[in-house]
């Protein structure tokens, strides 16, 4: 579960204080979906970013299974990512000179799943998306929506508690975009994982159990929840 | 994480950016095949004028206070050759002139194959074995108005006539200790009287001089060997002087080098910032992403030193063999008396000092790239690239 309490941060740039986010709290529960909607350059990255510890909130806390991770020091936010937190970015999550077994081997070397348990685990996920058979690809040889699909495989190869997809569907077209999303709320719903996938697009947003949306860096009034 | 992943992404990044391995590759190969090669040519030069000025003469070690039963146990492991020499201080006499000169008793056979000496004959020939000839500088025989063929009597210096012996043969060196002061004759041409004798020894090319006179002082205590070094002091600064500068060229041309590598290697790393992000973004620590770029760094050097190391072996091993004529810039030069044939030679120091010290500087050219990496926030990593 991550609860994020009073959270905000400021950037300073050549526009002067820009602040990326203002007050937001909410909380996400274990195996829920949440959609973050919200314009460009409304923070949903500086959000995404905070709870992946990649960026450091001004003031706030966000408890993750019960530690506060704005604590934390770089060799934890470290571990933290490597062991509790997946990203999917927009595009360009493979690394381009491992293929694509080699990419999945990376998360599961991070945390010293080897041996046979890994050649399993890398089966076994090329084999829920549908891509057995790609191992030996380079990332350069697939499609969009193939190379997303295999960093979503990636990014939950070591079951992480939490996976963070910033735009992940950007780069793709409306019905791989589709796919990926649902493919993505079934699975994080069968492993128990939090969900938050940052969007812009308006035609996903029926698609999430939750959806909070951001304007300016603060939270918007929920939209009254559908009845039964 | 295990550190063999890492070497294994730090390959197969420089095997599938091939290019610009082959890049990077290239400006280390090319440098210590270069410097593997000058190293030798400087080993080789030293050579050359080490077996210059000692094969025209000297030897490598120079003995006295040695007797003839004595001579026999010169021939120690690294001596190729002993040649005894008796000296006899004489009075060359001619009709218009005297000259003061030490007659050298030689052996011409034996010298002719030890020492260049004959080579530098400008008139006549070399003393012939047996016969009653003599060897004249061509200063004396300017002094003594002789020529080739012309007699010469030798006298005491009380002036009493002991012999007289015909010139063979008139040399000149272009060194004043051989052009002054000596002549020669086959040592049973030797008028008889008061002789010191003298030995040179030569020694095979890679024989460790230091060894060998140990050796001979050990066997002869009372004799007194003095090697080149010390009878030739000039030559040895100069040979010094060599080593020195190749040292400081070496380190130069590495210094620019990894300077060249490091910036290719920043731009390389930079290309990759994206990918580095991610990583980071899935928990490679400061320490993972400085392994990942040491090994890369650390592997391209291992191979182009090594490859660099077999291309400059073949090249010295080329120019062992046809050797190199720099005979038109030495003609004049005391250090290049008998030839100016340069034969690079690779010593362990010259084979091993280049891809070395190419270890070394790649390693210190991955530094800048691995602190710039390593400071950059992932977050903004991933918002620009
Ligand atoms: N590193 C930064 N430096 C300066 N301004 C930033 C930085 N990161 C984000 N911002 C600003 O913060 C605001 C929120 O950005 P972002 O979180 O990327 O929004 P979104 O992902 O919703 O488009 C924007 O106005 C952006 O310009
Ligand atoms: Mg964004």
């Amino acid at each position: 579960m991550i609860t994020i309490s009073s959270l905000s941060k400021q950037f300073v740039s050549g526009r002067g204080h820009v602040a990326a986010l203002s007050d937001i709290s909410f909380s996400v529960e274990h195996g829920r979906g949440v959609i973050l909607a919200g314009r460009s350059g409304s923070g949903k990255t500086t959000l995404l970013n905070c709870i992946g510890t990649l960026e450091t909130p001004d003031s706030g806390s966000i408890i993750c299974n019960g530690t506060d991770i704005c604590g934390l020091n770089a060799r934890q936010r470290a571990l933290f990512r490597r062991r509790e937190v997946s990203f999917v970015f927009q595009s360009g999550n493979l690394l381009p000179w491992l293929t694509v077994a080699e990419n999945l081997q990376l998360p599961l070397e991070l945390n010293a799943i080897t041996g046979a348990d890994q050649l399993y685990r890398i089966e076994e996920l090329l084999d829920t998306f549908g891509l057995a058979g790609y191992e030996k690809a380079m990332p350069a040889e697939l499609s969009g929506g193939e190379a997303q699909r295999i960093a979503f495989a990636r990014a939950i190869a070591h079951t992480p508690s939490i996976l963070l997809a910033d735009e992940p569907t950007a780069s793709l077209d409306s019905d791989n975009g589709r796919q990926l999303i649902e493919l993505m709320f079934s699975l994080c719903h069968t492993k128990g994982m939090c969900l938050l996938i940052a969007t812009h697009d308006q035609e996903l947003l029926g698609m999430a159990e939750t959806v909070i949306a951001l304007k300016d860096g603060k939270l918007l009034p929920p939209a009254p929840a559908p009845i039964g | 994480m295990r550190f063999a992943f890492i070497l294994k992404i730090a390959t197969l990044i420089l095997l599938r950016s091939w290019r610009t391995t082959a890049v990077l590759s290239f400006m280390v190969i090319t440098a210590v095949a270069a410097l593997v090669f000058l190293s030798a040519l400087a080993v080789g030069t030293n050579d050359a004028m080490i077996r210059n000025s000692t094969g025209l003469f000297s030897g490598h070690i120079s003995g006295s206070g040695i007797s003839e039963d004595e001579a026999a146990r010169l021939q120690v492991a690294g001596v190729e050759q002993v040649l005894l020499r008796r000296q006899q201080p004489v009075i060359l006499s001619s009709s218009s002139s005297l000259e003061a000169v030490s007659l050298l008793g030689i052996d011409p056979l034996q010298e002719q194959t030890a020492t260049a000496f004959w080579k530098k004959t400008v008139q006549g020939r070399y003393p012939a074995t047996g016969s009653q000839e003599i060897y004249l500088s061509q200063e004396s025989a300017k002094r003594l108005k002789l020529q080739v063929g012309d007699n010469v009597t030798l006298r005491t210096h009380q002036s009493v006539a002991l012999k007289q012996l015909t010139v063979s043969g008139i040399y000149k060196t272009g060194i004043s200790q051989l052009d002054q002061g000596l002549a020669f004759c086959p040592a049973t041409a030797l008028p008889p009287g008061g002789q010191e004798l003298s030995v040179a020894l030569f020694l095979s090319a890679e024989a460790p001089i230091d060894e060998v006179l140990s050796t001979l002082r050990t066997r002869l205590p009372t004799a007194s060997f003095t090697p080149w070094m010390e009878f030739m002091p000039d030559l040895k600064q100069l040979i010094d002087l060599d080593y020195i500068c190749m040292a400081i060229v070496i380190v130069l041309v590495f210094a620019i080098v990894s300077v060249g590598i490091s910036c290719t290697f920043l731009i390389f790393t930079l290309k990759n910032l994206r990918e580095h992000g991610i990583m980071k973004a899935m928990g490679f620590m400061a320490g993972d992403t400085a392994l990942l770029l040491v090994s890369q760094v650390s592997l391209l050097t291992v191979f182009a030193a090594t490859v660099g190391t077999l291309l400059g072996m073949l090249t010295v091993a080329i120019f062992a063999q046809v050797g190199i004529d720099i005979g038109a810039f030495t003609s004049h030069n005391q250090y290049f008396s008998v030839s100016g044939m340069l034969y690079p030679r690779l010593t362990r120091l010259a084979l091993f000092t280049p891809p070395l010290v190419a270890m070394v500087f790649g390693l210190a050219a991955a530094i800048w790239p691995i602190v710039t990496i390593i400071r950059k926030n992932p977050a903004d990593i991933l918002r620009s690239v």
